[in-house]
């Protein structure tokens, strides 16, 4: 697909995947502060691109050895749940924009530079399995980023803060997807035995993060009916385009 | 015995297969609105993780009639949804419930009988290549149907059926294979087509039941990282079981 060196590749992509969340302000940039539903959209959208990223790890990346993906995906599960409550951000509701605790503030903010790291290891892993499959994976992951930053710059604006550095706190809590994703592609290029361990490990954390904190409040802001189609044409666009590539 | 009446006596089988999923239930002795939250999030596992594999089987037929095909089924269960709410909630009744839990268990019997049909036809058209693989492929598809009788069993155990009946409603859910799997048998060029609609379908409407129905109501009672962990292991559980059988 590109003649560039494929580090350099990898590096390129998640570093647009965490620009790209600097998009997530424009919604409130363009219209001011959005209702509860929107919100919820927002997060159904995130999941449901989280979850076709997720089905195709699991059935384009993983040709063989599929003992070790069920066993990475163990560990990418134990992993998640070990470091939310490790660092205080297990049960975390991502949308409670009359919340001022000093402290919600910041775990905000940590919990979505956790998710970022878990999405670079999806990118670095899928980028092993091919080249195209990699980037279009990394796309799936740069567009999930805009309304998870959408929700994020929701909070953080009813706390006060500007939208343009809310643009820039979502950009750099996605850094670390870059850092990650290559780390991930070439220690597992140098070790091939690692690669089914890692994509398990992003399937199991992607799908846990999204049942326990992308999907829990949104059928709150908004309908079953309207929460559940946003989610499914997300998956099914990433299904449809991903596997595709 | 001919080859038709060997194809109807395996997809019976495997039908019968299904109500084994019942079995499990003997052992769950109180139910609880916890017992209920819980096992509505290993059914949402189980349907997705099934889900998972229909969509990977029927993109090798083809990718887009897939797609069209799950939009299609998403649309059925909207269409179905609606005429469920056009009953009055003491003219709905399932067993001993009426109302909310009738019209729950309802949909839940269609969407796993409508799946039924395109397994059907799967297994027509696997045994259309000649029947020496036979008893293998019956096999290996009664044993996923299994997971599926814990799906329905899960969703009306909790609301006063017996294990026995829901056993036998298992069952039922799955006799459209048997009745398909003949003339897909017979017409296999006539039916290969149809394949990957038919997977589509049946993959749409499990998805959008899991996201609409089966994870609020997890949701609602149960707590979201308990909720999240199960379901995420059901998957990865099937998905690992559906690869080596």
């Amino acid at each position: 697909m590109s003649d560039l060196d494929p580090t350099l590749t990898v590096l390129l992509y998640s570093s647009l995947a965490a620009f790209t969340a600097g998009l997530g302000i424009l919604p409130q940039a363009l219209s001011g502060r959005l209702p509860m539903r929107a919100l919820g959209w927002a997060n159904a959208l995130a999941a449901g691109l989280m979850l076709g990223v997720a089905y195709s790890l699991l059935y384009e990346g993983l040709s063989d050895r599929v003992l070790q993906g069920g066993a990475g995906a163990l560990l990418g599960l134990l992993f998640v749940r070990l470091a939310h409550r490790g660092t205080g951000v297990q049960d975390l509701d991502l949308n409670r924009l009359d919340d001022l605790d000093p402290a919600y503030g910041y775990q905000i903010v940590l919990v979505n530079t956790l998710h970022g790291a878990y999405e670079g290891v999806a990118i670095g892993a899928a980028m092993l399995v091919s080249l195209p499959f990699g980037i279009s994976t990394a796309l799936a992951l740069a567009v999930h980023n805009i309304p998870e930053a959408m929700v994020q710059t929701a909070v953080l604006e009813s706390r006060g803060v500007r939208l343009r550095h809310a643009a820039g706190l979502a950009v750099a809590v996605n850094t670390n997807q870059v850092l990650v994703s290559v780390v991930v592609f070439v220690v597992a290029r140098a070790l091939p035995w690692l690669l089914p361990w890692a994509i398990g490990f992003a399937v199991g954390a992607l799908l846990y993060l999204l049942m326990a904190e992308l999907l829990p409040e949104s059928y709150a802001q908004a309908g079953h009916t309207s929460i559940a189609l946003v989610t499914l044409v997300a998956m099914g666009i990433v299904v449809a385009l991903v596997g595709a590539g | 015995m001919s080859d038709v009446s060997l194809v109807f006596l395996y997809a019976l089988a495997t039908a019968l297969a299904t109500g084994l999923g019942a079995v499990p239930f003997l052992f769950v002795r109180e139910v609880s609105p916890q017992v209920v939250a819980y096992s509505n999030a290993v059914a949402a596992g189980l349907m997705l993780g099934a889900s998972f594999g229909l969509v990977s089987e029927g993109t090798t037929y083809g990718r887009w009639e897939t797609l069209g095909g799950a939009i299609v089924g998403v649309v059925f269960i909207l269409i179905t949804q609606r005429l469920l709410d056009g009953y009055d909630e003491e003219k709905l009744i399932f067993g001993a419930a009426t109302g909310e839990s009738a019209r729950r268990m309802l949909l839940m019997m269609v969407v796993m009988t409508v799946h039924s049909f395109s397994e059907g036809v799967a297994v027509g058209v696997s045994f259309g290549g000649g029947v020496e693989l036979a008893t293998l492929i019956t096999a290996a598809i009664a044993v996923h149907n299994i997971p599926e009788g814990v799906a329905i069993t899960a969703v009306m155990r909790p609301r006063g059926v017996s294990v026995a009946r829901s056993g036998v409603w298992s069952v039922v859910s799955s006799l459209p294979q048997p009745l398909m799997a003949v003339p897909a048998f017979l017409f296999v060029e006539a039916f290969r087509p149809a394949l990957p609609w038919g997977l589509g379908f049946a993959a749409g409407a499990m998805v959008f039941m899991v996201l609409v129905e089966l994870l609020p109501e997890a949701f609602h009672e149960g707590g979201r990282r308990s909720v999240a962990t199960l379901v995420t292991l059901t998957v990865i559980g099937m998905v690992l079981f559906q690869r080596f059988l």
